[in-house]
């Protein structure tokens, strides 16, 4: 016999508090009489001991019996018909590395995993899954108990965070197609209900954690040459914590920080002139239930000097570009484009111009014309009103939208899917996208040539795109879980897992979408290598004191041949009322005293 | 304006009742009742040599016919009757409530008065509560009064413990005239109490006739299972009980022990006893019990 809702269950210990009412009612009720004549003697069976002897009548039993019955009930209890074909789905997000006495969630799941597959008899049949990156089948074709196991031993957790999934509709869809028994989710989420087909087991037990909840690289100013790390960590507790945090780099440690988290709060720390190291690491020191968010990794920003390949039918208009300090600029004609080598430059600024493709590089638009792959342009606007701009971003920062009013400008509608920084009340006059991990901006208005203070509202914003673009770079790293687009690889490039595995590249553009384990993945190009830092970007994984329920509503899944399970609660019912009319017959006269 | 039970049809009925004696008294008027003295009823009592100054209409001449001597014949004499009626005004009386047990007593003090009223007879309402009150009614003649026993008796509240013998001997003092006494109580007293109290009667020479009230409640305890602190209505003492079926049994048959006890105590006294439970039909009581113990002509 199994039960769906469990918790109910839990109603059972509070049946000791039935004894309350006999226990007030055993103080002796005080009644008066006519006399105490006939009452001469006090009856030992109220008991030698002070308190007495607690004597119960046939009521309380049959009460206890009732509540008894309708607790098991409401546990709704059902009796198990042997499964033959069942699916396993297991969660496999970050969250399941968290160690329950020495054993991880995942490992619990896979016993649970086994006890399953060892119920279900040498006959049956199943179906293993695994939550992320996505819901998918583990193997393509239908498994023995048997062969089950083995590929079940075989299975670790991804560093990834939970994948958005309505389990309910996706594994009730997932029964009724493939015509499974049952769909048991093995995951860390603890169940709200239970279906006849679905069935959520829950390992492990909320728990206290800490996390480095982001780390970044970078440089001090946007032209000096020292570096600074910036890391956060997060107390996912009841109280506060001192914890030490140490950077890493090159493998040693570099530098030791203490500091004191609040319960549920974060807390920062930067770590300034740091050396220059390939990566970085920085570490938390907490002995707490998830080992994984302890580490996050970074990687420094790509140049210092910032190599920009400025593309304009008016180049004269850009060269005052060099008078920031530390960017070097290459002026070419449009037509020149196709001609030169591109793969030095940090960013390409197309001024009045735009290629027929989008670059290798990031990328800045300055009115392109309109012919370009990203915008279509409105008609012109002079001296246009900023109506509204995102904040915070690092594009709007220290900016007085009050003097920020550009000569001319065209507003802008985008064809691609991206954010609009600023509007006017035409449309937006920067816009912003990201694809294959490069940053592409669009400006509808011309921020050059570059004045300094003489115009400081365009001047400061046009060193928050260089730095926009400076650390969009790599400097903060990326989730696990998001691809990684490498440019430019030839013959012989391979890529180097944090796992150690060893990836050959194609030549060209490449995409590798695997980066289910966080660290540093390495693009080794012969004599020059590319490192991306890849993290467990992802609180709710870190937060485990209360994992979100998993809901599962009483509907019929229509999964199955038959419905493996027979609900008895009805019965349960039915016996309760019967009990319940027996305890009208029971129960005595209520207790008349004394009036007047 | 009578209460209830006291219809025109009950009171008729009521009238057709005498009260019955086992002794003789001496009235103070020409009544119902034999007295010992000799008088001048109908029924012939004895015969005396005959003295000068009799009066001759008694000379019985066929004595004298025969036997040539004069005999006087001898009556009885017969007396009106002093009826003293005792109700317990106690606190037990106003268990579980004054109009379920001193208001069915109360109604058969009225009727006995009724009875006694009707025949032209005395009748003297004695209300037993605190020893030391006494609080007796002037003596009533003619069936007119029977409004003033009812005001009498209904004005009193039954409270306090009561002494039987005690409280008899108070009321007792201020007795001169014996006859018949009635005695109303629930009894429940202890067995020395209620015989000492009937033998402060009985000294009195009175024809003693015993009515035990009890309510239903003391005949059948409506308690709940469970612990219990009873407390006595009288004396306010409290007594730690554990009341389930089994203590209902012992109850119930102490308390036909102690009621046998009254009984048999009254039997061996010449004193006419009988029970009365309040759910009972007063009528009922009236005219079946009370007759058959022969309480009634």
């Amino acid at each position: 016999m199994e039960f769906l809702n469990p918790a109910a269950l839990y109603g059972l210990l509070a049946l000791p508090l039935l004894l309350i009412p006999y226990l007030i009612r055993r103080k002796p009720k005080r009644v008066i009489f006519s006399s105490l004549l006939l009452f001469t003697e006090p009856v030992k069976r109220a008991g030698g001991r002070p308190l007495g002897r607690l004597r119960l009548p046939l009521i309380f039993f049959l009460q206890l019996l009732l509540l008894t019955l309708l607790i098991l009930a409401l546990g709704e209890p059902v009796f198990s018909l042997r499964a033959s074909n069942i699916a396993i789905v297991l969660d496999n997000s970050a969250s399941m590395q968290t160690l329950e006495n020495q054993q991880t969630r995942f490992a619990l799941a896979q016993e649970k995993a086994r006890e399953l597959l060892a119920d279900l008899g040498v006959a049956g049949k199943v179906d293993l899954y695994l939550t992320a990156p996505r819901l998918e089948k583990v193997r393509g074709a239908t498994l023995e108990p048997a062969e089950a196991a083995g590929v079940l031993a075989a299975l670790t957790p991804y560093d990834l965070a939970d994948t958005p999934i309505d389990y309910q509709s996706v594994l009730s869809q997932m029964a009724k197609e493939r015509k499974y028994d049952r769909v048991f989710l093995i995951t860390d989420h603890p169940a709200a209900g239970q279906t006849d087909t679905l069935r959520v087991i829950t390992v492990g037990q909320p728990k206290d954690n800490f996390a480095v909840s982001s780390f970044s690289i970078s440089h001090a100013s946007l032209v000096g040459p020292r570096l600074e790390a910036t890391a956060e960590v997060a107390n996912f507790s009841t109280k506060d914590e001192r914890i030490r945090v140490a950077l890493r780099g090159g493998g040693a440690v570099i530098a030791n920080r203490e500091m004191v988290v609040a319960a549920g709060k974060t807390a920062q720390t930067t770590f300034a002139g740091l050396p220059a190291y390939p990566y970085y690491e920085v570490e938390i020191e907490a002995r707490d239930a998830l080992p994984v968010d302890n580490r996050r990794f970074a990687v420094p920003p790509v140049a210092q000097n910032l190599r920009i390949l400025g593309v304009s039918p008016r180049p004269q208009a850009l060269n005052s570009l060099r008078s920031i300090a530390g960017v070097s600029l290459d002026l070419i004609a449009p037509q020149e484009y196709d001609k030169i080598d591109r793969s030095g430059y940090g960013l390409e600024i197309f001024h009045y111009a735009a290629p027929p493709v989008l670059p290798g590089n990031p990328a800045l638009f300055v009115l392109p014309p309109d012919d370009n792959p990203l915008v279509d342009l409105e008609k012109p606007v002079s001296r246009p009103a900023v109506s509204s701009w995102r904040e915070p971003h690092p594009l709007t920062r220290y900016i007085n939208f009050a003097l920020f009013r550009p000569a001319f400008s065209r507003p802008l509608r985008p064809r691609i899917a991206g954010e609009s920084i600023i509007e006017s009340p035409a449309g937006p006059l920067v816009f912003a996208a990201e694809r294959r991990g490069l940053r592409q901006l669009v400006l509808g208005f011309d921020i050059f040539p570059y004045l300094g203070r003489e115009n400081l509202p365009v001047s400061v914003f046009t060193l928050n795109l260089l730095e926009w673009f400076f650390h969009g770079s790599g400097a903060e790293g990326r989730a696990t879980g998001a691809p990684l687009t490498f440019s430019y690889t030839q013959q012989g490039n391979f890529l180097l897992t944090p796992k150690g595995d060893k990836i050959t590249l194609k030549p060209g553009v490449n995409n590798f979408p695997a980066t289910y384990f966080q660290g540093i993945y390495q693009v080794d190009r012969g004599a020059q290598r590319e490192l991306f830092a890849v993290n467990l970007k992802n609180n709710n994984e870190s937060d485990l004191r209360q994992p979100t329920p998993i809901e599962l509503r009483d509907v019929s899944s229509g999964g199955g041949r038959v419905s493996a399970l027979f609900s008895i609660w009805p019965y349960l019912l039915l016996i309760s009322l019967f009990l319940l009319l027996v305890e009208w017959f029971v129960n005595p006269r209520p207790l008349r005293t004394r009036s007047g | 304006m009578l209460p209830e039970p006291f219809t025109p049809q009950f009171l008729s009925q009521l009238e057709t009742l005498r009260l019955r004696t086992r002794k003789e008294f001496l009235g103070s008027h020409t009544g119902n009742y034999s007295s010992p003295r000799r008088g001048t009823s109908l029924e012939f009592a004895d015969y005396r040599r005959y003295a000068p100054g009799d009066d001759l209409r008694y000379l019985d001449w066929g004595i004298y016919a025969r036997t040539d001597r004069l005999y006087i014949k001898l009556f009885r004499e017969e007396v009106d009757l002093f009826a003293y009626i005792f109700v317990d005004a106690s606190a037990s009386m106003a268990f579980p409530s004054p109009k379920q047990k001193f208001l069915p007593a109360s109604h058969i003090a009225t009727a006995f008065s009724y009875v006694v009223l009707a025949n032209h007879d005395h009748v003297k309402l004695h209300l037993l509560g605190n020893s030391f009150t006494h609080n007796a009614s002037p003596f009533y003649r003619g069936r007119r009064r029977i409004t003033d026993c009812i005001k009498f008796i209904t004005s009193s509240i039954p409270e306090g413990p009561l002494e039987l013998a005690t409280a008899l001997a108070e009321h007792l003092r201020s007795l001169r005239r014996p006859g018949k006494a009635i005695l109303i109580s629930d009894f429940l007293m202890p067995a020395a109490s209620y015989q000492q109290g009937l033998n402060v009667l009985r000294g009195f020479n009175l024809d003693i006739a015993v009515i035990q009230v009890l309510t239903r409640q003391e005949v059948d305890p409506p308690f709940s299972d469970g612990a219990l602190r009873i407390v006595d209505s009288e004396t306010n003492a409290e007594i730690g009980f554990q009341w389930d079926a089994g203590a209902r049994q012992d109850y119930q048959a102490k308390l036909a022990q102690h009621n046998s006890q009254i009984r048999s105590f009254c039997h061996q006294s010449g004193i006419h006893y009988s029970l009365y439970v309040t759910d009972r039909e007063l009528d009922d009581f009236i005219f079946a019990t009370l007759p058959a113990i022969r309480l009634f002509k």
